[in-house]
């Protein structure tokens, strides 16, 4: 009896000795003051938890024809609420190929075509907004491209779905179940953009669904390493009820096809997020890139994103586990090969 | 009692309890983890396990290679006649070497014995001798659960307040396991759909809904759709969490049946998970010959 | 009249400049010029992202069985409007509009799929229509 009170007595001692890294107390940079509204974890964070989803129609660049116009008109945005209203009703219906004039499968070109939309997200009509592009900086709304990147991204949306793909570096990162990358991954993905973000002590977890793409963000203020991934190294401090997240340290992948150019990582790329809870349904997540591989100078986006109800769920996404797109695009390449190859043969 | 003497003690039982850990006796431990803010025992952290279960969760000894082939028996010359036969490494493996060969290792099952019923156990030798066209942790594939636990990379521990979160290194694997009540599973999947709740101071998760498609180790042993997992994680020390999976599969198995294993804290100072996206990895293999030119020579494939 | 229609394409330039990348190198897998229109059973679901894929045995003309290969959209999507395994088992027959692979094999794309009575798979006249999509309480 008396040695195993001891031992209790010891275990709480080493319990309380140790400064164990993994499990010490929150991070010394203080998360806010009383006077904020933001939800706070059970530690004290602001919370930011929960699965959240841009649903906004506004592009990330500003089309041409709106030249240096940021906002629209309001009439401007009655049209587009109601002609957004029409289109997800009839994509609720099965119906967006009456919606955009197509009529049968046989009288379709396959882009843009492929599936009924019943397979994809858009249950609701996406919220409608003054703005006209997501990015915010450079003032033109407009990615800065370098020539060599603006030449790389009109090749890659030439070759987007059509090829040609010889082996299985020519389809793009997607494609090949890797991952869109992180620039991106807030506000979009191909099944919908899903983001789960779960807070425990000293770190922040985004679960992306897409690709099942993880960040650990820690929060204690450690130095950024010198190991590089394809996700980078991200370090997270807290300014106010503002996460922000510095990011470097990424693999150099430009040598890959990307669906996106301007997610493309490479050595040189560093982003600055910050994530600020506006109300209890939407965050204000702005992001800055910099990345003198790809873009003349930084550009900043500010997306909205919306707080999916809390029954909603982040679903495992196997991919590379089923990955029959893959031979089959290959095979099909093959084909191609063969055909091209016979009629030249045969005059 | 002074600091220093403290100090003594505490290092005396960090080492006594280290030393007398799975005694496979009993789960009640007078260790009593610190506590989150929600009140719950904190298992927050980067942990690994160090057996060599993942090549096979039964009692094993060193053998040369994962895919050995027996050599041929030498007939012909008087007095070189070989009565038992040796095994090689298959042709493929042997450049490894002894980086390529399997360690010895004790069993994580209890009672060293998995239950199969008679087809099952027939299909596991099978699934052994084709271990390399067959084991899915060489594509790259999910690993499933338990095998997640204790493949030979760290995992991280993330809790939330009705949520806790396993992030594995291999492949990116992320299981969300629901402390408050959530729906079902919609299909099955290769990590399972995870409900956990606290018994004292063990979280016990029931993972369901698993696919059939994922192995316990690199010796062959499967399940099938059916199979139900019941962790539990008990914290022993600041240092361990003594692992249970209890499994039970009636297409595959004759009863349930249990691994046991120690997870260990990875405590140095940079301790974390880093990325393995093993899918670039093995696209060669996969899809090398399957376009127009293979990648690895840039010749026309055939 | 034309500054209305203006302004209407506007909005629509405005609201499809977003790629909603469906990640599909379609062209590079199936053939425009062979449709394909399949009644058949399904034996096997693979729930893969980002596509799913029926296997489905086809009754030919011949009388014989092909198995085949259909490949699907996302199934994330559709858990999230209440599709689940359920709502396409095994030996259920469905119909099957869409492309095959260029390569002549066994293998299509499902653009449309129906069941055999007509009623459109995971879709519904109102709101989903798919079974466990939230509004029957009393499926569990």
């Amino acid at each position: 009896m008396a040695i195993r009170s001891g031992v209790a007595i010891a275990s709480l001692a080493v319990a309380g000795f140790m400064a164990l890294p993994a499990c010490g107390p929150p991070s010394s940079t203080s998360a806010s003051s009383a006077s904020s509204t933001t939800p706070r974890t059970a530690w004290g964070h602001p919370d930011l938890q929960g699965v959240w989803r841009y649903e906004g129609a506004i592009p990330l660049e500003r089309p041409e024809q709106f030249a240096e116009r940021a906002s629209l008109t309001e009439k401007e945005v009655a049209e587009r609420q109601q002609l957004e209203q029409e289109q997800a009703a009839k994509r609720l219906a099965g119906q967006e190929g009456a919606a955009v004039g197509r009529r049968s499968v046989a009288e379709s070109p396959i882009r843009g075509n492929e599936y009924n939309s019943f397979w994809q997200d858009h249950g609701r009509p996406r919220q409608v907004s003054s703005r006209t592009s997501l990015i915010t900086d450079p003032p033109d709304g407009r990615l800065p491209f370098t020539a060599d990147a603006r030449k790389a991204e009109a090749r890659a949306s030439a070759r987007y779905g059509v090829g040609p793909f010889e082996s299985y570096l020519d389809p793009d990162t997607g494609e090949r179940c890797l991952t869109d990358g992180v620039t991106g991954m807030m506000w979009q993905g191909p099944n919908g953009g899903h983001n789960r973000i779960v807070q425990s002590p000293g770190y922040v977890t985004i679960m992306h669904e897409e690709y099942r793409d993880r960040r650990v963000i820690p929060l204690d203020g450690r130095p950024h390493g010198n190991i590089r991934q394809w996700f980078g190294d991200a370090v997270g401090r807290w300014e106010g009820d503002t996460l922000v997240v510095d990011t470097t340290n990424f693999l150099d992948r430009t040598n890959y096809e990307w669906a996106n150019i301007w997610t493309r990582p490479s050595e040189s790329l560093r982003l600055v997020e910050r994530f600020k809870r506006i109300d209890a349904n939407t965050m204000e997540y702005t992001i800055t890139v910099e990345d003198p591989t790809t873009f003349t100078r930084p550009w900043t986006a500010v997306i909205p994103i919306s707080k999916l109800s809390n029954d909603t769920q982040i679903y495992e996404y196997a991919c590379h586990e089923g990955n029959y797109a893959m031979p089959n695009l290959l095979r099909g390449g093959r084909t191609d090969a063969a055909r091209a190859a016979s009629k030249v043969r045969r005059p | 009692m002074r600091a220093g003497s403290r100090v003594a003690v505490t290092v005396a039982l960090v080492a006594a309890l280290s030393a007398c850990a799975p005694s496979g006796a009993s789960q009640s431990t007078s260790y009593v983890a610190p506590r989150t803010a929600d009140g719950v025992p904190d298992l927050n952290g980067v942990w690994q396990t160090l057996n060599t279960a993942n090549y096979d969760i039964q009692a094993h000894p060193a053998r040369p290679a994962l895919a050995i082939i027996p050599a041929t028996p030498r007939t012909g010359t008087p007095g070189l006649v070989r009565a038992t036969h040796t095994d090689l490494p298959a042709l493929a493996l042997r450049p490894l070497g002894a980086v390529g060969g399997v360690p010895a290792g004790a069993s994580v099952v209890e009672g060293d014995e998995i239950p199969y019923q008679p087809w099952a156990l027939a299909k596991k030798k099978e699934n052994a001798e084709h271990w390399l066209e067959r084991d899915p942790e060489i594509k790259c594939f999910m690993p499933g659960v338990p095998r997640a636990t204790y493949m030979p990379y760290p995992l991280q521990i993330l809790q939330s307040t009705n949520t806790v979160l396993i992030a594995y290194e291999f492949a990116g694997t992320t299981r969300t396991i629901h402390l408050d009540t959530v729906g079902n599973s919609p299909s099955p999947s290769w990590m399972g759909w995870s409900r956990g709740r606290w018994e004292g101071d063990t979280l016990v998760v029931e993972v369901t809904d698993f696919n059939e498609d994922t192995w316990f180790d690199r010796a062959g042993n499967f399940h099938s759709d059916a199979l139900h997992v019941v962790e539990r994680y008990t914290p022993v020390s600041p240092y361990h969490l003594m692992y249970e999976a209890t499994i039970e599969d009636p297409k595959v198995f004759t009863r349930p049946w249990k691994m046991r294993m120690p997870l260990y804290r990875r405590f140095d100072a940079d301790a974390q998970i880093r990325e393995y996206k093993c899918v670039e990895f093995v696209e060669q293999l996969m899809y090398g010959q399957l376009g127009v030119i293979d990648p690895a020579t840039g010749a026309v494939n055939k | 009249m034309s500054m209305k229609i203006v302004i209407t394409l506007a909005a629509v330039v405005l609201m499809c400049a977003a790629r909603t990348s469906a990640h599909h190198a379609f062209a590079a897998e199936f053939d425009s010029n062979k449709p394909i229109k399949l009644r058949g059973t399904v034996v096997k679901m693979e729930w893969i992202n980002p596509h799913t894929w029926i296997h489905l045995d086809v009754k030919t003309p011949k009388g014989t069985v092909e198995r085949w290969m259909i490949e699907g959209g996302p199934p994330n999507a559709l858990y999230r409007r209440g599709v689940t395994k359920d709502s396409l088992p095994n030996g259920v027959e469905i119909l099957v509009e869409g492309f095959r692979a260029k390569d002549g094999s066994l293998r299509g794309n499902g653009r449309d799929l129906t069941f055999a009575d007509g009623r459109r798979l995971f879709v519904g006249s109102s709101g989903t229509g798919a079974p466990r999509d939230g509004r029957d309480k009393s499926e569990k």
